[in-house]
C-alpha cells in the first residue's frame, strides 16, 4: 500500500461532500508565521482594500492607523482563546506540494499553515489633524519668504522643515480627504510644491491691498474679477498664488460666466471676523472701544454684527465694563480631551450659547454632540426654565 | 511612515482560506516522541448530513467534538507582511547606509466561513485507539498526569 496522501487546501474543506471526511494536519511549514495577519473588515470596504486603496500611517511610536480614501480607523488586536487553525487553498505554498513525509492513511488532507492568536479590528477614529496643524505650524509663510525669493541660495541651509503632500501623508495619521478638509480648514496653501499656512500679518497686508484696489478701481467686492485682482496684486509685489489665495480664503466663487475668468464675492463674515482678530491680536479691550474701532476697520460696504465672532471672542464684565478679548476655536485642540481641558481652564462655567460655537466642529465617530458633552462636561441647570451651565467633570 | 496594502491575488480572485477552529489547544501526546508538528495529522473533519440538519464532526485521538459550518459575520483578510527591498542608486550620496527596504502588506486570502467546534470533546471509549497522536484538552482543563 502506497503511504502517500494527497494534499489538498481550504478548498476541500469548504466543499466536503455530505457523509464524507478530510483529514486535517500540520503543514510542512506550519509555524508561527508572525508575517501572516488576519484583519477583520466589513464588507463595504472590501472594495477599497481588493483595489488597493487603503494605506497604514503612522509613526514608529503610535499606534498605526488604516486609512481608506475617506476614512481613518484605529486598528485593534482581539485575542482569542479558542485554536483556529489556519488552512489556506491548495497552492498557495508552494512549497509543501510534495508531502510524502505526511504520516497520515491514505487519504485527502487539508494542511494547517499557522495557529491564528487573534485577528485585528478596525474602529472608525477622527483623523489626528492636530499634527498637521503642528506641523504647518513650525515655518508659516510670510512677507521674509516673498524677500527670500530672490536669494534663494543663501537660505537653503539652516530653513525650517518644509512639507509637500507626501510628507503630511507620512506624519499625519488621516485619510486623503481628511487630510485636504485639514489643509482647507487651515487655509493652508500649495506655494511651490510645499503646503504652507500663511501668517496673519502677511494676509492682512493683502487683504488690505485688495480692498484699497477695490476702492481704487471701483470693483464691487460681490463680483471681483480674478484675473483683475490677481494682476493688480502681483503689480503691488505679491506672489500671484497669494493673490488668488487671499480670494480662496475671504471669498467665495460667484457662478457666472464671464469668460474665462473666475468671479468672486468676498464673505462679509470672514472679513469682518480678520479685522476683529487683528484688533484684538494685541490684547483685550474694553466693548465701546473694540466696537467703534471694528467699525472703522471694516470695508465701508460690509456690515459686522457681533454674532459674527462666536468662537472668535469672549466677553468678561469687570466692574461695570465689559471686555471683549481673542480666544480663537482655531487655536484649540482637535481631540475632545484636549479641548474641554482647554475650555475649561480658560472658563470654569459655560453657557450653551458661549460653549457651543467652541465644540461644534469636534466629530467623534460613533459620538453625538450630546454624548461629548456627557462624557466631557456636567450639567447644572439650577432651576426648571433657567439656562443649563456645563462645567468640568 | 505609510505601509501600502497591496493584493497581489488580483481583486476578484482573492482565494478563500478556512478556518476549523476549537475550543482550547491541541497538544502534542507526551507519549509520543516526534517533536516536530510539521505534516503530522491533527484529526478527521467529517461532515454529517441528514435531512434535518447538518453537522461537523472532528476527530481528535479518541475525542470527537460536535460543531457546524459558520459564515462570519464580517470577513476576516489575511495579510502578509512583505519586506522589498528598493533598488538604491549608486550615484546616490549615502553610501554607508543600508539598502532602504519598504514593508507592504499583501492581501493574500480571505475568510468567510469557519468550522467552528465550541463544545467540550466527547470521548469515544469503545473505538480502538486510531493512528493519530494527539488529543484535545479543553480550555481550563488540565491533563490528568
Amino acid at each position: 500500500m502506497e503511504k502517500s496522501s494527497r494534499v489538498k487546501g481550504a478548498e476541500s474543506v469548504l466543499n466536503l461532500e455530505p457523509n464524507s471526511s478530510i483529514a486535517i494536519g500540520y503543514h510542512a511549514l506550519f509555524g508561527s508565521h508572525d508575517d501572516l495577519m488576519l484583519l477583520e473588515i466589513d464588507e463595504k470596504l472590501l472594495p477599497d482594500i481588493l483595489h488597493e486603496r487603503v494605506a497604514l500611517r503612522g509613526q514608529l511610536d503610535e499606534d498605526s492607523v488604516l486609512c481608506t480614501q475617506s476614512k481613518t480607523y484605529a486598528i485593534k488586536f482581539v485575542g482569542n482563546s479558542n485554536s483556529p487553525f489556519l488552512i489556506p487553498p491548495s497552492g498557495q505554498f508552494a512549497l509543501c506540494e510534495n508531502s510524502q513525509d505526511f504520516d497520515g492513511d491514505i487519504n485527502d488532507f487539508a494542511p494547517v499553515i499557522k495557529v491564528a492568536p487573534g485577528n485585528m479590528e478596525l474602529v472608525e477614529v477622527a483623523p489626528k489633524l492636530d499634527r498637521l496643524k503642528l506641523l504647518l505650524s513650525e515655518n508659516p509663510y510670510s512677507y521674509e519668504d516673498v524677500l527670500e525669493m530672490d536669494f534663494m541660495e543663501d537660505v537653503e541651509k539652516n530653513k525650517p522643515r518644509l512639507y509637500n503632500w507626501d510628507d503630511l501623508v507620512e506624519r499625519v495619521q488621516a485619510s486623503d480627504e481628511e487630510l485636504r478638509n485639514g489643509l482647507c480648514a487651515l487655509s493652508a496653501v500649495e506655494i511651490d510644491g510645499f503646503w504652507r499656512i500663511v501668517d496673519e500679518k502677511y494676509m492682512d497686508m493683502i487683504l488690505r491691498m485688495l480692498l484699497h484696489n477695490s476702492v481704487l478701481n471701483d470693483w464691487s467686492l460681490d463680483a471681483l474679477n480674478e484675473d483683475d485682482v490677481v494682476s493688480v496684486l502681483v503689480s503691488d509685489g505679491f506672489p500671484d498664488k497669494l493673490a488668488c489665495h487671499c480670494l480662496h480664503v475671504y471669498g467665495s466663487k460667484v457662478d457666472g460666466d464671464v469668460g474665462r475668468s473666475c468671479v468672486w464675492r468676498l464673505d462679509e463674515s470672514r472679513v469682518c471676523v480678520h479685522f476683529a482678530r487683528q484688533i484684538l491680536s494685541t490684547g483685550k479691550k474694553k466693548m465701546e472701544n473694540f466696537m467703534a474701532e471694528w467699525l472703522q476697520r471694516i470695508p465701508a460696504r460690509m456690515q459686522a454684527s457681533f454674532n459674527m465672532l462666536e468662537g472668535e471672542v469672549l466677553t468678561e464684565k469687570l466692574g461695570v465694563e465689559t471686555w471683549v478679548y481673542s480666544f480663537s476655536v482655531s487655536s484649540l485642540p482637535l481631540t475632545p480631551a484636549e479641548r474641554f481641558n482647554m475650555l475649561f481652564r480658560e472658563r470654569s462655567k459655560w453657557e450653551w450659547k458661549d460653549l457651543q460655537p467652541y465644540i461644534r466642529d469636534l466629530k467623534v465617530p460613533g459620538l453625538s454632540s450630546e454624548g461629548l458633552l456627557l462624557k466631557y462636561t456636567r450639567r447644572t441647570q439650577p432651576t426648571l426654565d433657567a439656562d443649563p451651565v456645563f462645567s468640568s467633570r | 511612515m505609510q505601509i501600502q496594502v497591496k493584493c497581489s491575488c488580483g481583486a476578484e480572485n482573492c482565494r478563500e482560506w478556512v478556518v476549523v477552529e476549537l475550543q482550547g489547544t491541541v497538544e502534542l501526546n507526551p507519549s509520543f516522541f516526534q517533536t516536530h508538528l510539521q505534516n503530522l495529522q491533527i484529526g478527521q473533519l467529517c461532515r454529517l448530513s441528514s435531512s434535518s440538519q447538518e453537522s461537523y464532526t472532528f476527530t481528535v485521538g479518541y475525542h470527537e467534538l460536535t460543531g457546524s459550518k459558520v459564515t462570519l459575520k464580517k470577513p476576516l483578510l489575511v495579510l502578509k507582511k512583505v519586506k522589498r527591498f528598493m533598488d538604491v542608486d549608486q550615484s546616490d550620496d549615502n553610501k554607508g547606509d543600508l539598502p532602504s527596504s519598504k514593508v507592504e502588506l499583501d492581501v493574500i486570502g480571505i475568510i468567510r466561513h469557519k468550522i467552528l467546534f465550541k463544545t467540550r470533546p466527547k470521548a469515544l471509549i469503545s473505538k480502538p485507539q486510531p493512528l493519530v497522536k494527539e488529543r484535545v484538552r479543553p480550555a481550563g482543563h488540565a491533563v490528568p498526569n
